[in-house]
């Protein structure tokens, strides 16, 4: 019975995917004839955004990296949003964490005299790849959260090197509101100067060249340290008071 | 702890940089770049070199700028082939003992004693240790050397150092101590 019913069952679960396969387009088809339809004008047109994004990213933006272009430029208001996301979090599981680990002192056992070391020789170069992530944003994969993941990790091999490691509260807090407020002002610069909140208003330069795409360069090093201060934040969070 | 003589602030922090600065240098090239983009990246590679090691120069290097001498990048230079080969040597014999039918493997931990002061010295010692295979670093105390070795020949720390570090220490006391 069980056997029969679980037949019926892949069967079902094959019939429902073969249909939803059936419609996802493999390999060449003709673009000619898919059709988009724009809800503004009501009508089905050619165009689409994701090939308007592909066909006029680069001479919209100057990002040579379209993924970038998309995150930092056409929607970097939302992620403005997801970086105040992130510094909720931070500060969310900071208080959390505080009124769990005020009490309690942990012991700490020293690590192993290879991780240790090796943890100390890390640090700076751990740093300055996430420094090349972030910077290299609008030219190759990666970008801002990346980059600023790879900061944070590096701060973590401090706590593994020294078993009383504290990052310095005060000087996350600055580094990560520099970070913001570099965020914003260059928006409110772009309201100023072009009457749109994060408008581009920075010379593109030439596309795979450092300095080039505008603001995104510098939004994208702003979040790297933003990302980077707020998860440091965390993890000090979650190592709680040690001795 | 064994007392280690400590540079100045300043070369410290000069290593650091000089340091970072190559390695920017490396993470930036690739085949058919121009002088443009050189440029470009170079510069902002001095500003984040500075900052990395502004942060890290005291965690990064006790000697300075001593560690650049010419003796001691002559003799890192040298030990790259003697650790090849170490690897080549030690590579056959586990493939050796995993192919043989009669499996010749007589597993066990043992402790090695080593000579080396500096704690990255014992760090790249543990290290080339690790990678030849059939050997394996499990913990450092002191000058103590806990080993996971795949066919222990002998149990005597002098012995079994010898037989495990090979020639590995003399040159790494020379780039290191």
């Amino acid at each position: 019975m069980k056997r029969i019913l679980g037949g019926v069952i892949a069967v079902l679960i094959f019939i429902v995917l073969a249909l939803a396969f059936v419609h996802i387009p493999f390999g060449n088809i003709d673009l000619a004839e898919y059709h988009y339809y724009n809800p503004v004008d009501n009508e089905h047109t050619q165009d689409s955004v994701p090939q308007h994004y592909l066909d006029e990213g680069k001479k919209e933006t100057g990002s040579t990296n379209i993924v970038t272009a998309v995150v930092v430029d056409y929607r970097g208001f939302d992620t403005l949003g997801e970086v105040t996301v992130l510094f909720l979090a931070s500060t969310g599981v900071g208080s959390i964490m505080y009124i769990f680990e005020k009490e309690k002192r942990r012991k700490v056992r020293r690590a192993n005299a290879v991780v240790e070391t090796a943890s100390k020789l890390l640090f700076g170069f751990i740093i300055l790849f996430g420094a090349y992530i972030f910077v290299h944003g609008h030219l190759t994969p990666g970008g801002g959260f990346p980059g600023g993941a790879v900061i944070a990790s590096s701060f973590l091999l401090l706590y593994l090197a020294y078993p009383r490691f504290h990052a310095e509260h005060k000087n996350l807090n600055i580094a990560e509101s520099l970070a913001g407020l570099t965020f914003v002002g260059v928006g409110i610069l772009g309201l100023f100067l072009a009457g749109y909140f994060l408008y581009n208003f920075l010379p593109f330069g030439l596309p795979t060249y450092l300095f080039s795409a505008g603001v995104i360069p510098v939004i994208y090093v702003a979040v790297g340290v933003k990302v980077g201060s707020e998860l440091t934040g965390i993890v000090d969070a979650m190592m709680g008071v040690r001795e | 702890m064994v007392s280690l003589e400590t540079a100045s602030k300043g070369s410290r922090f000069a290593y650091a940089f000089i340091i970072y600065l190559i390695i920017w240098c490396i993470f930036i090239y690739s085949p058919g770049i121009d002088l443009r983009h050189f440029i470009q990246e170079f510069s902002v590679g001095i500003v984040f070199s500075l900052i990395a090691a502004g942060l890290s120069y005291e965690h990064l290097s006790m000697r300075g700028l001593k560690n650049l001498s010419p003796r001691r990048i002559w003799w890192a230079i040298k030990y790259v082939p003697v650790f090849i080969w170490a690897m080549i040597k030690a590579n056959i014999d586990v493939a050796y003992r995993v192919l043989h039918p009669a499996r010749p493997i007589k597993p066990g931990i043992v402790r090695i004693r080593t000579s080396l002061k500096n704690p990255v010295g014992k760090l790249a010692l543990a290290n080339s240790i690790t990678l030849t295979p059939g050997t394996m670093t499990m913990q450092i105390v002191k000058d103590r050397y806990y080993i996971h070795w795949i066919y222990v020949r002998s149990e005597d720390e002098e012995e079994a150092g010898k037989d495990i570090k090979g020639n590995f220490e003399k040159y790494l006391k020379e780039v290191f101590d």
